[in-house]
């Protein structure tokens, strides 16, 4: 079934009763919600959200699942990873280093939009649930292959509860501490 | 070409005057030249200059383009699947609506159709999107009037949705999600229960908003009788969406052309007739009621269809073991490294969407390449806004902001 | 102890400083404080709160004051230096002279002038002077939107002044009396004229949101069309004194309409002794005044801004009626001797 049209049209004016009604009216919703403000307001510090698991946050490298195709470099839409060469030596054969690319990424560009992610035939890189990352500098947001496979710190953690939100049919937003 | 004002009329110089690059001008001597400007708090990203004969304005003059990123020319040298998070970000609130019909032309170019479950998934997303869009279109307007309330209220609702489109996703605003042939995830199981409580707690609220905004005498004694669009004047602005609709006029993409599967819900397109900006605040109102039907309807599709494929049944053979494995476990469709470099036969293709605020038309054309020729995107706020020319003059300046609020006219989207 | 109470409720002393600059500017501070918490409770947020937490925040507005008076003043060039410095300083002493004509005991030992006779038409007239001051201070900042937005002050007083003085002058009309000690007195213990006559109070609470710029009539300085009216150039503790200026004057009228509509310091009878009776009435006419003052903040999170011409045409067409039906009827409420 397609879409009707529907026409309708605006309510006629009233005169001063309606005025008057309509007046208190806007009143009294003021007043309601003045008793009861139904605030879910985070916190934060003192509070931080914890989004469930696949929430888009900050990206983290699995080195020993990498296979050097660089697909995600070629997929990123703001050229925010980039290839690094690496000499590495196999414990096998000592006398034959070899040269591997591994990604690097620069967060100052990502926008999380995870096609990285999902390129990977490896399921190398994965996202972790968070965003809420401080950096002191500038230059720490590009970040270095050690810095990649590791989980950026979240201060929150350790200032702060966590707390998740839910849709309630009443309130709208609500907040549950976890 | 600078317009100079002559003060007096005997200073000897000529109307139309050519000098050095310079065109002389007669301007009223009366009239009191007001920059509602970029720093300005009503006046957006764009800059309106106002000519005031008293407290009436006698000319409006937009000066737009303050937030041109040159998107269709980026979209030229990044590949195929780029430019989708890239032409999102025109009007970022409205995400789905903005991409869905991007996709849609690249389908056409390569002659793939998304499986219906994919297609019941971006219709989802995309009501989801139009609801956000038009409470962020009434908290400005409720701000510009002075009503804080309006503002807070709009935007803290919003943030249901938000939270909604989050589960869905991952992201909250910026969601890329469809990609030629399906779109990225599957619905998580919580998900129906959700979206049906949400949507019935909006309804309670646009109770609530209509009678402390939408009722409000204050606020219908601003916006009565305001910028009234006639019917022939709507057609010959050639101005689009719930604006246009307003007027009397049924036009409405997903009415004209249905996409996706738009044909197969069953909704109402509201359409009112006196044209002014109370009109035009109504049939939002009416407009997000039809998106909550739309998005139960959906959702009940969803709930019921459940296990089929997001994505067509070729593009599924193609995957190797591993994404396969990750599809089954958590409904992420993993892209296969081809897609980075893909080429779309040559072609050119046009698709037409609806968005939040009016009709949007992508003309995609491709030379068999990795990148697009051309992609050329004409959205509903750049044809828009031809209203403050035209239709603003006559009205006192205090119902610049009403006028402003009500055709619900977004910068970023306008200048691309 | 005696002394010191004597001194402290000296009338210049008690009601015109300490009252009237110590107390207007808490009552300033309190005031935006609640306008708002009030409105982020009913916006659903929570308003002021990391400066303060137990305090609710209050300790915020202490804080842009402190950093008012730190703040460096920026006069543009093309300003006319003498007005654009020396009005804001002059609407507030303006805004407070009200204060040395109203009485606030019935004892003749602590009135601030000597005769209370005509103390409500001298209060009344004092008030309508800050906002000429206004047009002066678009004047001085040369920038086209300052004189707009005083040029639409101006309407605006010609609108109000009229429905001002007819509600206020009503309860006049019914004590057969311009002494407010004796329109207080008349009200004694709760023959409250805001309850005998509650047209003449909606008049005069429509006139004193009119004429203070709050919500639904806050037109000079509404930020979307006029960035902020008359008040544009200013920074630093120019700006504060503007800002807190229209609240100190919303407190006056606040005030004026607690003594001759709520009662003033009915139903307490004040005794002789400095303590009951000066500084007690006083802190009673305070409370019902501050009551008055948050009422009106509390609009701001109901109502938009009206257009000015339909201002305007609220206070022709609905103010003044009403305003002259009250004076009207407390001529019927003299009549009958209910008063």
């Amino acid at each position: 079934m397609p879409a009707r049209v529907s026409l309708k049209s605006l309510k006629r004016r009233g005169g001063l009763f309606e005025g008057i009604k309509s007046n208190i009216q806007a009143l009294a919703v003021g007043v309601k919600y003045f008793i009861d403000p139904q605030r879910s307001t985070l916190l934060y510090p003192k509070e931080y959200i914890e989004h469930r698991p696949g929430y888009r946050g900050f990206i983290v490298l699995i080195k020993d699942k990498c296979i050097s195709c660089a697909a995600c470099a070629r997929i990123c839409p703001s050229a925010a990873m980039k290839m690094v060469r690496v000499t590495e030596v196999d414990p096998k054969h000592p006398d034959k280093p070899r040269q591997k690319q591994y990604p690097v990424i620069n967060y100052q560009r990502c926008i999380f939009c995870g096609y990285c992610v999902d390129i990977c035939p490896t399921e190398a890189l994965y996202h972790t649930p968070f965003q809420d990352v401080v950096y002191e500098s500038l230059a720490d947001m590009f970040l270095t292959l050690e810095a990649f496979q590791l989980e950026p710190g979240r201060p929150s953690v350790s200032e702060g509860s966590p707390v998740v939100y839910e849709v309630d049919e009443e309130r709208g937003l609500i907040k549950r501490r976890r | 070409m600078k317009e100079s004002p002559i003060g007096t009329s005997s200073s000897g110089m000529l109307e139309g005057q050519k000098l050095q690059g310079m065109v002389v001008r007669r301007v009223e001597k009366e009239l009191y030249e007001v920059f509602i400007g970029p720093q300005h708090p009503g006046s957006g990203h764009m800059r309106i200059i106002v000519r005031l004969d008293g407290d009436v304005i006698v000319e409006a003059d937009p000066d737009i383009g303050y937030v041109h990123r040159t998107m269709e020319k980026l979209s030229e040298v990044r590949e195929w699947l780029k430019p989708i998070p890239l032409l999102e970000r025109m009007t970022i609130i409205d995400a789905c609506n903005i991409t869905v019909p991007y996709v849609n032309a690249l389908e056409k170019l390569m002659d793939k159709s998304p499986p219906p479950r994919a297609s019941y998934l971006r219709v989802l997303l995309c009501e989801i999107n139009r609801v956000a869009s038009h409470l962020y279109g009434f908290g400005i307007f409720g701000v510009f009037l002075g009503h804080s309330t309006m503002y807070m209220w709009a935007f803290g609702d919003r943030e249901v949705f938000v939270e909604l489109a989050e589960v869905l996703t991952g992201a909250r605003l910026t969601h890329s999600y469809p990609i030629p042939g399906g779109v990225r995830r599957d619905m998580p199981q919580d998900f129906p229960e959700m979206a049906r409580r949400a949507v019935r707690y909006m309804r309670g609220r646009l109770e609530e908003y209509r009678r402390i905004f939408v009722d409000n005498p204050v606020i219908v004694k601003r916006l009565e009788g305001v910028g009234v669009i006639s019917r022939n004047k709507a057609a010959e602005l050639g101005i689009v969406g719930p604006n246009v609709r307003a007027s009397g006029i049924r036009y409405d993409v997903r009415l004209a052309e249905p996409y996706e599967v738009y044909d197969e819900l069953d909704f109402e397109i509201p359409v009112f007739e006196e044209g002014d900006a109370l009109a035009r605040t109504w049939v939002r109102v009416e407009e997000i009621k039809q998106s909550l039907s739309i998005i139960e309807q959906a959702v009940d599709w969803l709930e019921r269809h459940k296990g089929e494929p997001i994505i067509p049944k070729e593009d599924y053979d193609k995957l190797p073991k591993l994404h396969k494995e990750v599809y089954e476990k958590t409904g992420r469709v993993k892209l296969l490294p081809v897609h980075a470099t893909m080429k779309i036969p040559a072609g050119k293709a046009i698709a037409r969407g609806e968005m939040g605020r009016g009709e949007i038309i992508y003309y995609v054309e491709s030379d068999g390449g990795t990148t697009p020729y051309r992609v050329r995107v004409v959205t509903p706020s750049a044809r828009n806004a031809i209203v403050f020319k035209y239709i603003v003059p006559g009205h006192r300046l205090m119902d610049l902001p009403a006028i402003y609020g009500s055709i619900d006219y977004f910068p970023p989207e306008a200048d691309r | 102890m005696e002394t010191i109470l004597y001194l402290i409720a000296y009338p210049p002393l008690w009601q015109v400083l300490i009252l009237g600059f110590v107390g207007a500017l808490l009552v300033a501070m309190v005031a935006i404080w609640f306008e708002r918490k009030a409105a982020a409770r009913v916006q659903r947020r929570i308003g002021p709160y990391w400066a303060s937490p137990r305090l609710g925040g209050f300790m915020i507005i202490v804080a842009d004051m402190i950093r008012y008076v730190t703040q460096q003043v920026i006069i543009p060039t093309t300003v006319d230096k003498i007005a654009f410095l020396l009005t804001p300083v002059a609407v507030l002493v303006v805004t407070i002279l009200p204060l040395a004509f109203i009485p606030l005991s019935p004892h003749e030992l602590y009135w601030p002038v000597a005769s209370m006779e005509y103390s409500l038409l001298i209060a009344l007239a004092l008030t309508t002077l800050p906002p000429l001051l206004t047009v002066v201070l678009g004047w001085a900042s040369s920038n086209k939107f300052s004189v707009i937005g005083s040029l639409r002050e101006s309407y605006v007083i010609t609108a109000y002044e009229l429905v001002a003085v007819l509600a206020i002058l009503a309860p006049a009309a019914s004590t057969l009396s311009f002494n407010i000690v004796y329109i207080v007195e008349a009200q004694q213990p709760v023959k409250w004229l805001a309850i005998l006559n509650p047209l003449a109070f909606l008049a005069a609470f429509l006139a004193v949101l009119m004429s203070t710029s709050a919500f639904p009539f806050e037109i000079p300085e509404s930020e979307h069309e006029v960035v902020a009216g008359p008040y544009t150039e200013y920074s630093g503790i120019l700006y504060a004194l503007n800002m807190g200026g229209g609240y100190i004057r919303r407190f006056i009228y606040a005030i004026i309409i607690a003594l001759v509509f709520l009662g003033g310091w009915a139903p307490y009878t004040p005794g002789l002794n400095p303590f009951t009776g000066f500084i007690i009435p006083s802190l009673i006419v305070l409370v019902k005044a501050s009551i008055v003052v948050l009422i009106m903040s509390f609009l701001r999170a109901v109502y938009g801004r009206y257009r000015l011409d339909q201002a305007l045409d609220a206070a022709w067409r609905l103010a003044l009626p009403l305003a002259l039906l009250g004076l009207g009827w407390s001529i019927i409420l003299a009549y009958m001797n209910l008063i």
